[in-house]
């Protein structure tokens, strides 16, 4: 009985974590919000029978197509049958031709008229100001969605100007929303373009740890009138509710977005701490959101250095000694004249032959650990110049973490 | 199409105050008949809830309810209102707010364009003349953007309407062409020729150009050709690498029986000069009437125009003068300026929503609305983008502007990693490794704040600043550390 809540509750966590509107609606309930600055927007075009245009602005993953995706389909329920969408992206529609090709085929499909593959340029330029002036005489708003709407502005900019264009004139009803990543997308314009396009720009910025705190208790408490048995949602509730309370999450979500805040990372995160919930015990932990830091965080670099066996390490100690004695360039010779000075220093046992030493340097050349720091191919391995891929931090905390690595290492690393 | 609007005043139109300025200026009126009526500026076109009579009901209503009221009115209301001549708008009324956003849409025509008489009547007396003489001839209309250039084209059109039908003259074939939508550059030649050759099938033997030429250097058959007013709009589209197309469109009016008035318009002042040298020598350059931007009082005077036409007042003159101000100050764009009054207009909206408990004495727009409006308008949102970055972004660009201040402009990932590895020493905080770094110069890189170069390693990429450094400055102020270390 608790595991099929187990699986169900599962189930029900994954589904929010990739419905983005469930998401982004979090955020939409204040007048102050990018959702209803954006409705109301968008809805008084439609019912004042006006042209408008806007610019959607913000990082990648901060939600502004979720948003936009979110008002369009409020509205057209609310307004049935006087808005079509038409939406093209500058990556795949990047030529004007494409563009209006694509432009002409949605208006087909939008009101069920024949497309022709071989329409040319003009036809296809020509249909799509008819069928604006027909919209507009029956009292439907166009909508165009221009997703990357820096890669339009590459260019003549003709599809650009074509649209704001028509709808410069009295006769045409539409909407132009540009979304775009780049801050500065209304400065890339034509100034022919610009002046047509009207200055609104609605920024998303990453949430506020507030924010994300509101969002992280909307996704992870379970709802109570499920058909959950009581108690598992009651019990799951405050154990996320004392997680989220906990000192060490909130440094461990610190660690997070400080380098990444927007809400596409967090969801990953979020996901991937879901995914780690054992099915036995069937609450979540600390350790499932610390294991999704690492594996969010990932050291590609360390998880290397753990496998390496002892006598690469060993190779690897030498060249970082020889780099801190200031020694520009060395090969694989004066390494292993090093190797043999720390041997006679510090009286290690294992001394390991010329051939052995050049088999271990093989494979750390395979594994990206080393690598050649000059272009020529005429000499061979051991006189070539050779230099160290990782930082001395890095390879310090791979001493660390390696299981096998006796503790007389660390001692002859640390100069 | 706005025909010229023949109305006859109606008796109960007040002179009103910011209408004497233009009534009393000889040199603005066209021909008297103009002054648009409130009924006659709505567009022809209807709306969703709209019938003919509501609006006009509407409006009469409002006349005659003000009229009543007038006595029950508070008396600092009835000071205002006598001061304005006008009764103050509505908001929650929704009609009224519809037809005070149409009047200030740029798509909306205009029966009367104000401010470019003087270049109007240049172009009409050009036209005019050319009719007459029955020769070719070019003109070249050039200005920024926003500056009336096809709007005045369309009443130029409407005048020579008029001119024809009292003179008995002829009337021109017109053909308007936006450049922009010409597929390839010598198109524009076959739509003279079907233009000017209606009924004839296309020749496709020999290039339309060609047939162009080989038309206009005969005498014509037919006695009563028609003269054909060709009008280029955004003639820079048909500049090619060998500037050829653009030659021989402007040669086609100096051809000996050529029967071509062409009118170009684009951006550029010194089009003539730069790319149709040859012109000068044969001595048929075209003549350039250049639109100017427009200054403080001619924007003033347009929004004014515009607003006449609405029964109430919405702006404090206060706002539109500081609109006016900041728009001629910037660019003189006179979209914009609407475009900006418009989000005023919402800005009160939106206010007005949240707080229901204000009197009518308070809505209409004001200065305040129209700050926030204009710095809606004018400011780039990088500032709100940089403080809303997270930490250790913010260090990286906090590292750059470092190391940019002491000379060189540009570096690699691998030398920013370097610094990037400095300042977080400086503060304790451990820096991520040189992979997480260089994705984060990558995001930065999307949003347009670096800009990053190709390159086969990754750490050998080249990375600058885009934006100024006095932005990002300002931006991380807020911060003690990034004061203290940008210092």
């Amino acid at each position: 009985m608790v595991e099929r809540s187990v699986d169900e509750a599962l189930l029900l966590l994954r589904k929010r974590l990739c419905d983005l509107h469930f998401i982004f609606s979090v955020f939409s309930d204040s007048p102050d919000s990018n959702y209803s600055k954006l409705k109301f927007i968008v809805s008084s075009s439609v019912t004042e029978a006006c042209n408008n245009s806007l610019l959607l602005l913000g990082p990648r993953g901060c939600g502004k197509i979720a948003v936009l995706d979110l008002v369009l389909e409020d509205l057209l329920k609310e307004y049935p049958d006087m808005i079509s969408v038409i939406k093209l992206n500058g990556l795949l529609h990047c030529d004007d031709n494409c563009a209006l090709k694509e432009i002409a085929r949605q208006l087909c499909i939008e009101h069920e008229l024949m497309f022709s593959k071989v329409a040319s340029y003009d036809d296809n330029s020509q249909f799509m100001i008819a069928m604006l002036r027909e919209c507009g005489l029956a009292h439907k708003t166009v909508v165009f969605v221009l997703d990357e709407f820096d890669l339009f502005a590459q260019g003549k900019q003709r599809l650009l100007y074509s649209l704001l264009d028509a709808m410069q004139s009295v006769s045409s009803q539409a909407v132009v929303i540009g979304v775009s990543c780049r801050l500065d997308a209304d400065q890339l314009l034509e100034k022919r373009v610009r002046s047509r396009f009207s200055h609104r720009k609605l920024l998303f910025l990453p949430p506020q740890k507030d924010d994300l705190q509101r969002l992280l208790k909307h996704i992870l408490l379970l709802p109570t009138d499920s058909n959950l048995s009581r108690d598992y949602v009651t019990d799951f509730n405050s154990r996320i509710s004392n997680i989220i309370a906990d000192k060490r999450f909130i440094e461990i979500t610190d660690k997070l977005t400080d380098s990444d805040c927007t809400v596409s990372n967090f969801m990953r995160f979020l996901f991937s701490a879901v995914s780690c919930i054992d099915s036995k015990s069937g609450y979540m932990t600390l350790e499932n959101f610390k294991s999704a830091l690492s594996t969010i965080q990932r050291q590609p670099k360390l998880d290397c250095l753990k496998d390496c066996s002892i006598l690469e390490l060993y190779i690897m100690v030498c060249m970082k000694r020889l780099e801190v004695k200031e020694q520009e360039s060395y090969n694989f010779n004066s390494v292993m004249k090093e190797y043999k000075t720390i041997h006679d220093s510090f009286k290690t046992s294992d001394y390991y032959s010329h051939n052995v030493c050049l088999r271990a340097f093989e494979h750390l050349l395979d594994r990206q650990l080393v690598e050649f720091a000059d272009r020529g191919h005429n000499q061979c391995i051991e006189y070539r110049s050779v230099k160290l891929l990782i930082s001395h931090s890095e390879l310090h905390q791979g001493l660390k973490s390696n299981r096998s690595c006796p503790v007389s290492y660390l001692k002859t690393c640390m100069i | 199409m706005p025909s010229i609007a023949v109305n006859t005043p109606s008796p109960h139109k007040r002179r009103l105050r910011s209408n004497s300025a233009l009534i009393d200026n000889p040199a603005v009126n066209n021909t008297p008949s103009k002054s648009s009526s409130p009924v006659k500026s709505k567009s022809a076109r209807r709306r969703v809830n709209d019938s003919p009579s509501t609006n006009r009901a509407n409006v009469n209503n409002n006349n005659n309810n003000n009229n009543n009221n007038n006595n029950n009115k508070l008396p600092v209301k009835k000071l205002l209102d006598s001061l304005l001549d006008k009764p103050i708008w509505n908001p929650t009324e929704s009609g009224q707010i519809s037809a005070v956003k149409e009047a200030l849409h740029a798509s909306t025509a205009q029966s009367m364009v104000v401010c470019r008489e003087e270049e109007q009547k240049r172009i009409v007396e050009f036209c005019r003349q050319c009719l007459v003489e029955e020769m070719a001839g070019s003109l070249y209309i050039c200005g920024c953007p926003g500056t009336g250039k096809s709007l005045s084209m369309e009443n130029v059109k409407g005048c020579l309407d008029v001119w024809a039908k009292e003179t008995g003259g002829q009337l021109p074939d017109v053909l308007t062409i936006n450049c922009t939508s010409l597929s390839s550059t010598s198109e524009i030649f076959n739509k003279i020729l079907e233009k000017s050759q209606p009924n004839k099938k296309v020749n496709g033997r020999s290039a339309p150009l060609k047939q162009l030429q080989h038309l206009y250097s005969q005498k014509q058959q037919s006695p009563d050709a028609k003269m054909m007013l060709v009008i280029a709009d955004e003639l820079d589209y048909l500049i090619t690498k060998d500037r050829v197309v653009l030659h021989d469109l402007f040669m086609l009016t100096t051809l000996p029986f050529s029967k071509v008035i062409l009118i170009g318009i684009a951006n550029a002042i010194d089009l003539a000069d730069r790319f149709l040298p040859k012109l000068q020598s044969l001595n048929c350059k075209p003549t350039v009437v250049s639109f100017r931007s427009y200054s403080l009082d001619q924007i003033i005077m347009i929004l004014k125009q515009r607003l006449m036409a609405l029964p109430f007042v919405v702006f404090q003159p206060q706002a539109l003068e500081l609109c006016a101000r900041k728009v001629a100050a910037a660019s003189g764009d006179m979209r914009k300026a609407l475009g900006i009054c418009r989000g005023a207009i919402e800005i009160l909206e939106t206010e007005l929503r949240e707080d229901t408990c204000t009197s009518t004495l308070t809505s209409m727009v004001r200065v305040d609305h129209m700050a926030i409006a204009l710095s809606k308008a004018y400011k780039s949102p990088i500032v709100d983008t940089i403080q809303s970055l997270p930490q250790h972004q913010q260090i990286v660009l906090c590292s750059a502007v470092k190391h940019f201040r002491k000379g060189k402009k540009d570096t690699t990932i691998g030398e920013l990693n370097k610094f990037y590895i400095d300042v977080c020493k400086s503060t304790l905080i451990p820096p991520v490794g040189i992979t997480e770094l260089s994705c984060m110069c990558r995001v930065l890189g999307d949003q347009g704040i670096l800009k990053l170069g190709q390159s086969r390693d990754d750490k050998l990429r080249r990375v600058t600043l885009q934006i100024d450094e006095a932005d990002i400055i300002f931006a991380l102020q807020g911060i003690r550390f990034f004061r203290n270390c940008l210092q």
